[in-house]
């Protein structure tokens, strides 16, 4: 800055420098703030200030150019007066704000695609560490369930249900045009959830989220398209826009939400001498069962308050030709539960220019580097939470000499995570490139170059007291994605109608190379890699690529005085993933609108804007492994000898999945524009489901250790549900407003058939995705398939069952088991309300979801007498005729069939949650007058998850859980961590 | 004008370098080969063979997690560990979706359609430069692995011979190789007898193509012999079990060893036929022969030896097959308990799973002997004093099948054979003062696994076994 001013310095020796000064006002004379004033050419400027007022040196001969959002940019030229005075006229065509869509932007009035936007102000105050918590209870039609309190982990995202069985139900996301990867990196440690592969995205870069529902719009993504598209926009520099300068900053502290209560010392020896004399009719004390020492609360041990902290600076402005944007960000979260951290560090550049006339080119570019310590999770013994809930208390941690001890199977999870390496570090670039071409008037040609690159690399190493000899792998990940993309885009008006063509082909190319080592017996725990170890089980490497090709896409849109809309779009795709029978598909979509509330007759009406909107289409999914149709053998070896064997079966007639949906909705607007209330309603029907049909045991085909699966196209799936987005401004005046905003979606999932799956014991075809969840012809595709548990009988003190039959049963057998509950939640959604009062701003968002159950697994553990810790509530057993007790007798037969699978495990997961609460203060700008470097602070506090209402059966555990992002195995928890509470306090300052 | 075309001719450019993709859609794996591929040379169908010996290392089937299940479904074991679906077996409270029952299950299935494949196949492929013998070895290596697997299967889920003569249910005989009709593998359950025929008749075409001699992890004759001698024992058939035990021990290829260090020797003449580990292609899990049966931290800790095995070799003091192969160590609840040593790689799962070995083949003719009053190859007092020489005890001066299935338990233990030596002799598995001695009596329902959920769920025609 210093530099072009002592260039703009000498010049002006030569042009003659003077001081111009003026207001700028509305088209009703009033003052109008912040309009920025620049010299065109230049990136020097100003703003105007509250009573629309400015001053600025410049030089003869240049020009001033006046922009402000909603207004018509006006220039003048500098003369002789000294005062340039500005009253600016609202721009019809920027009023509307624009959306970014598929492959291009529509003004929001007139969009008939099914879009949910999600803006700037919504996410600015929530704390998230990447995008998916972002977008939590924002908008209809889109579910986010944060999978646990383990930092990094992945968050499963359904845009209108699960549509695909095993296909993969993630949405496609793509980032300032670039559909990235998000391959989950499950490195699994115990979980099926795997790393969140969204995690680089720094949130504080998002502006706007524009999640695509409806054919209409998603169709242009063709074999990708099915389970919706997430755009994600960064924050670019405006052109005319002062630079701006923010630094932000944040400490927080977090704790768990919910964690049960388990047995200490005394309860725990009380309860094993009870039933040890119980069942033996001895009399022996916790002397004779070793229970009578110094005991050890594991629970404690593995939980923490978790110290986090964030910084991130940005510079955003642009000249008249040139934007930028460039943004640091670093933030080190440390979790609630012990070993876990997660330090990203990340930068990004926006920049666009127009280079002349008819050319404009621009760069985007990030690069994150992610260092997670993991923990392991759920079923592992190594899960800290895990065996926190496990663990006998007897049981301690340390020596007499304070030394860590091998706990044995059931791990030493403090000793690990004191002493173990257990490291992810990814560091993620993605970035385009384009240039875009004015040929004529209208017509815009544009080519896009974009990367994805990321790199994984894991190390891991185990010491000595933990692993005898010691133990360490280290492994490597390349997943390396380029596409090109290059479009043609024409616009034409003539008169009253309107006219756009959007014509494209794109290629994109993923290869994935995975290199993995692993090493035992160490000299030295200093050792810390492969290299030093003398015996290595396992070396490992391979490659893989997918190859899609958009042969052609385009859309074309007419409308006529903006009133009536029509839009259809088609695409064409091949994909390397399919057999060349069936390696190309075509998808389309029509979609048409009636802006009502613009008809002569409205004009006086009740609704400030009203419109109806309807589409159809067909999108399709390919997320089904590489490739599905050849039938292989891989390789397994023995003694030193390389082996072959049968490792997939084959079919050459796979496709893609095809989903079609149909979407009406209209939207509206009144009371001066004070309610605003948007209604749609979709069926979403998915044919052609890619299922991996689990074949007989005995055919024998697979990968040695897992079940023998088909993949085929079998089978038909329903998605149907309202979405109802409501805006109402409650109060609004000077000094205080108060709007809220509420979504709600109702979803209801059937599998319509599943041609070539097993029949259940009612004849129903059925897909198993876990021992407990189904997906059941002519029911939900997450229906639990559970025995019904009934309780303990008060007189014998046995626990009952309910058998096929509907009879009383104290011997309960897999054919018992019917289909008594849901997965998916009849609805969901979010509650946002704001408050402003002069300067203060508060912001109260809450999310829920209602009818969804949940399968908590770990009960088979905490409440059976099996050789773990258990949870109080086993406290409550059956001692005598007439108690109504918990858990049965515990020298009863069904002591034992307590933990069988039954309903007894599954609970009834609604929620509302108060997710987000933040309470900001924005210093006035008269306080800050002194200071005149700094534009603007704001202080504020958050509060997230602080409160929870739930079902009373639930006890302390926390609803929002689960155990895989595979859509077959919705609300299934095992040891899953219960989701942070955290509180924050945070700045921004601006410059 | 002019201007307008440039653009236009550089945008034309780029599409085309997009619209010259189409060809490169028409990539495969690099990872791995179509079957054809498969079979188009010796190398490969060699390779496919090697790929069924290599799905033996599951765990499930001849690494250990089966035959330790085995030990203490019976009298051998003390299983401490937290396993709940091995803790139902070991209380006698199994039900059918028990998972890892459906593992064991599965596996043996997967080791036979590797068979299946070679053996339905390699004679109707022609492939150049596969000899005609060494086309026959290849069928007659699988057939020995797909008799040996449907052995253990038949063991694990039916009854034995001794209690309905065979008559009673065994399991499905899979022949096919999968090739997209589901209906070959649906199959119901053949009887005892007619599964017993069909293992038999595989060892005896094997036979004649098996080499004499060659690596002890690869099927050969006396390993076929073997096996059959073993069939014919637990079909009563004594004659002919004596024979074929004599007949291997006749072999210069087996002998018996001196001492118990054979173990996890690669080519002990100790050893007929045994799964070779090593660290980087060794035992399938954790839950296999080194994993539960060494000490913790080594180990799991959680198959100990039992009281009533201790007691057994208490009885006689010196005895080497427990000094020289045990050791004290911390168990599964943190208590100390006696382990064995046999498999004492428990960080890198390397130990040789043993699965037929000489010296069952004494105890077979010694047994088979005493049941069929002959003397072929030598008496049964002989065989046994032969093998209590070794273990550093004095010789016996009479035998009976008590003290023969007593010198057979102290030999084998841990390795698999004492549930299938009991049931056949028509014996309980659990000794007095162990737990659950009724639901392990001989010919109990609950003394054989049940058929899985998860297969009865895809096949309509398989039937369960009582009591489950």
């Amino acid at each position: 800055m210093m530099l072009v001013l002592l260039i703009l310095g000498t010049t002006s020796v030569l042009a003659q420098s003077k001081t111009i000064s003026g207001t700028v006002t509305d088209q009703n004379n009033l003052p109008l703030p912040g309009v920025n004033v620049l010299i065109k050419g230049t990136i020097i400027g100003t703003q105007t200030d509250f009573d629309g007022k400015y001053t600025i040196k410049v030089d003869t001969g240049q020009s001033l150019v006046f922009s402000y959002l909603g207004q018509k940019t006006e220039e003048r030229s500098v003369g002789v007066s000294d005062v340039i005075n500005i009253q600016m006229l609202p721009d019809a065509q920027t009023l509307e704000e624009v959306v970014v869509v598929g492959y291009g932007e529509q003004s929001e009035k007139k969009i008939i695609q099914n879009v949910a936007i999600v803006k700037e102000e919504a996410i600015e105050d929530i704390q998230a560490l990447s995008p998916q918590d972002l977008l939590q209870g924002q908008a209809s039609g889109v579910q986010v369930v944060g999978s646990s309190g383990v930092l990094g982990s992945a968050s499963v995202i359904r845009v209108r249900g699960v549509n695909s069985l095993t296909g993969g139900s993630n949405p496609l996301i793509v980032i300032d045009g670039v559909p990235i990867d998000d391959q989950n990196q499950t490195l699994g440690q115990g979980g099926n959830t795997g790393l969140n592969p969204l995690s680089f995205i720094n949130t504080e870069d998002i502006e706007t989220f524009t999640i695509l529902k409806d054919a209409a719009a998603t169709s242009l993504y063709g074999t990708r398209g099915s389970n919706g598209v997430i755009l994600i926009t960064t924050k670019k520099g405006k052109v005319g826009q002062r630079t701006k300068v923010t630094i932000g900053f944040s400490a927080s502290v977090s704790e768990a939400t919910f964690l049960e209560d388990i047995l200490d010392i005394e309860q725990f020896a009380d309860f094993n001498v009870t039933r040890s004399n119980l069942i033996n009719g001895t009399n022996i004390t916790a002397e004779d069962l070793g229970l009578d020492g110094e005991g050890f609360d594991w629970l404690d041990g593995v939980t923490r308050k978790g110290i986090s902290t964030s910084e991130d600076f940005s510079i955003t402005g642009g000249s008249e030709n040139t934007t930028f944007s460039l943004s640091v960000n670093h933030s080190n979260t440390e979790g609630f539960v012990l070993g876990n951290q997660l330090e990203k560090t990340g930068a990004r550049v926006n920049i666009a220019t127009q280079a002349n006339d008819w050319l404009r080119a621009g760069m985007n570019l990030a690069v994150t580097n992610t260092l997670n310590d993991r923990i392991s999770v759920q079923n592992s013994t190594f899960s800290p939470i895990t065996v926190g809930f496990l663990q006998t208390p007897n049981i301690l941690p340390r020596d007499a000499n304070g030394d860590f001890v091998n706990t044995g199977f059931i791990a030493n999870v403090l000793a690990i995570e004191e002493l173990d390496r257990n490291e992810v570090i990814t560091t993620r670039i993605t970035g385009n490139t384009f240039v875009e071409a004015t040929i004529f008037e209208g017509l815009r040609a544009k080519v896009d170059f974009g990367v994805d690159r990321t790199q994984i690399e894991q190390n891991n190493r185990s010491v000595e007291v933990n692993t005898p000899g010691g133990s360490a792998f280290n492994r490597a990940t390349f997943i390396n994605r380029h596409l090109i993309t290059a479009t043609l885009n024409y616009n034409r008006v003539l008169q009253d109608h309107n006219f756009g063509v959007l014509l494209g082909t794109s290629y994109e190319e993923t290869r994935n190379n995975r290199t993995f080592v692993s090493g035992t017996g160490f000299l030295s725990d200093q050792l810390l890699n492969v290299r030093s170890a003398s015996t290595f089980p396992t070396t490992f490497a391979d490659r893989n690529q997918t190859r899609l090709y958009g042969q052609i896409f385009s859309r074309v849109n007419y409308d006529y005085k903006g009133k009536y809309l029509l839009e259809g779009s088609f695409r064409r795709d091949g994909s390397s993933r399919f057999g060349a029978n069936n390696r190309f598909g075509n998808f389309w979509a029509v979609a048409g609108g009636w802006i009502i509330s613009d008809e002569t007759f409205m004009e006086d009406g009740f609704f400030d804007f009203l419109s109806l909107r309807a589409s159809y289409g067909t999108t399709g999914n390919d997320r089904i492994g590489f490739f599905p149709s050849l039938g292989v053998f891989t390789s397994l070896n023995i003694d030193g000898l390389s082996g072959l064997e049968p490792s997939s079966a084959q079919n050459p007639d796979i496709q893609w999945e095809e989903t079609a949906t149909l979407d009406i909705g209209f939207k509206s607007g009144f009371l001066n524009n004070r309610v605003q209330l948007n209604i749609n309603y979709y069926e979403k029907q998915t044919d052609n489901l890619l299922i991996n049909v689990p074949l007989p045991r005995q055919t024998g085909i697979g990968v040695l250790g897992f079940n023998p699966v088909l993949s085929q196209n079998a089978g038909e799936i329903e998605n149907k549900g309202f979405e109802f987005d409501l805006t109402t401004i409650n109060f609004r005046s000077k000094n205080f407003e108060w709007t809220t905003k509420i979504n709600l979606s109702t979803i209801e999932n059937t599998v319509l058939n599943l041609p070539g799956a097993n029949l259940d014991e009612e004849g129903r075809q059925f897909i198993a995705g876990s021992a407990v969840q189904r997906a059941v012809v002519g029911e939900s595709a997450n229906s639990f398939y559970l025995i019904r548990y009934v309780g303990v009988n008060s007189q014998t003190g046995e626990a009952e069952w309910l058998d096929a039959n509907d009879n009383i049963t104290n011997m309960p057998t897999p054919d018992d088991r019917k289909i008594v509950g849901d997965a998916q939640p009849d609805f969901y959604g979010g509650i946002t309300n704001t408050f402003r009062y002069k300067n203060l701003d508060l912001n109260i968002f809450s999310n829920y979801s209602v009818g969804n159950d949940i399968y908590l697994g770990g009960i088979r553990f905490t409440d059976a007498p099996i050789g773990f810790n258990l949870s109080t509530r086993i406290l409550d057993f059956w001692q005598q005729p007439g108690d109504n007790a918990y858990f049965p007798r515990l020298d009863g037969t069904t002591a034992g069939l307590f933990r069988t699978r039954s309903t007894n495990q599954l609970k009834d997961g609604s929620f509302i949650r108060l997710k987000n609460i933040t309470l900001g203060y924005s210093f006035p700008k008269k306080a800050l007058e002194n200071i005149s470097f700094i534009k603007g602070i704001r202080l504020y506090v958050t509060g997230t998850n602080l409160v929870t209402i739930k079902n009373r059966d639930l006890g302390d555990r926390d609803p929002e859980v689960t155990n895989n992002t595979n859509p077959l195995q919705l609300g299934e928890s095992f040891f899953v961590a219960p989701q942070a509470k955290s509180y924050l306090f945070g700045g921004r300052i601006t410059f | 004008m002019k201007n307008i075309n440039n653009k236009i001719h550089l945008f034309c450019i780029l599409v085309t370098l997009v619209l010259s993709c189409d060809s490169q859609l028409d990539i495969g794996p690099e990872d791995s080969l179509t079957p054809d591929v498969v079979l188009s040379n010796a190398a490969l169908a060699e390779g496919a063979l090697v790929g069924a010996y290599a799905r033996m290392r599951s765990d499930n089937v001849f690494n250990g997690t089966t035959q330790l299940t085995q030990e203490w479904m019976s009298d051998n074991v003390n299983f401490l560990g937290s396993f709940p679906t091995f803790q139902e077996i070991r209380d006698y409270t199994t039900i059918a979706s028990n998972g890892s029952i459906g593992a064991y299950w599965r596996d043996h299935f997967f080791i036979i359609a590797s068979t299946n494949f070679l053996i339905n196949t390699l004679p109707i492929t022609e492939i150049s430069d596969l000899t005609d013998s060494d086309r026959a070895r290849l069928i007659a290596e699988a057939k020995f692995i797909r008799a040996i697997t449907n052995f253990n299967l038949v063991n694990l889920f039916a009854q034995p011979f001794q209690v309905s003569g065979g008559t009673n249910e065994g399991i499905p005989i899979v022949t096919e190789f999968f090739e997209g009709d589901i209906a070959p593998f649906q199959l119901g359950r053949s009887s005892v007898n007619e599964v017993h025929a069909f293992i038999e008749q595989d060892l005896l075409e094997a036979i004649p193509n098996l080499p004499e001699a060659g690596s002890r992890g690869r099927a050969s004759i006396g390993a076929a012999r073997a096996l059959l001698a073993r069939l014919y024992l637990y079909r009563d058939q004594f004659t002919e079990a004596a024979d074929l035990a004599n007949q291997v021990i006749q072999s210069p290829q087996y002998e018996l060893a001196s001492d118990y260090t054979f173990f996890n020797q690669d080519d002990a003449s100790e050893h007929i036929f045994q799964v070779i580990n090593n660290s980087v292609n060794g035992q399938t899990s954790g839950t296999g022969f080194s994993g539960l049966s060494n000490a913790a931290p080594i180990g799991r800790g959680d198959a100990p030896f039992s009281q009533n095995l201790l007691d057994t070799f208490a009885e006689e003091a010196g005895d080497l097959r427990f000094s020289t192969l045990n050791a004290m160590g911390t168990d599964a609840v943190a208590g100390t308990s006696t382990f064995s040593t046999k498999f004492p790689d428990g960080v890198n799962l390397s130990d040789n799973a043993p699965v037929l070995r000489i010296t069952e083949m004494y105890t077979i003719r010694a047994e088979a002997n005493l049941r069929a009053g002959t003397t072929l190859g030598d008496s049964p007092l002989n065989d046994i004093n032969l093998l209590r020489n070794r273990a550093g005890l004095p010789p016996l001066t009479t035998v009976d099948l008590a003290t023969i299935l007593n010198e057979k338990r102290k030999e084998l233990c841990f390795e698999g054979q004492r549930r299938m030596d009991l049931l056949r002799n028509g014996m309980d598995l659990r000794r007095m003062g162990q737990a659950n001695i009724a639901d392990a009596a001989f010919g109990a329902n609950r003394t054989i696994l049940p058929i899985p959920t998860s297969e009865r769920d895809l096949n309509p025609n398989i039937s369960q076994n009582p009591g489950y």
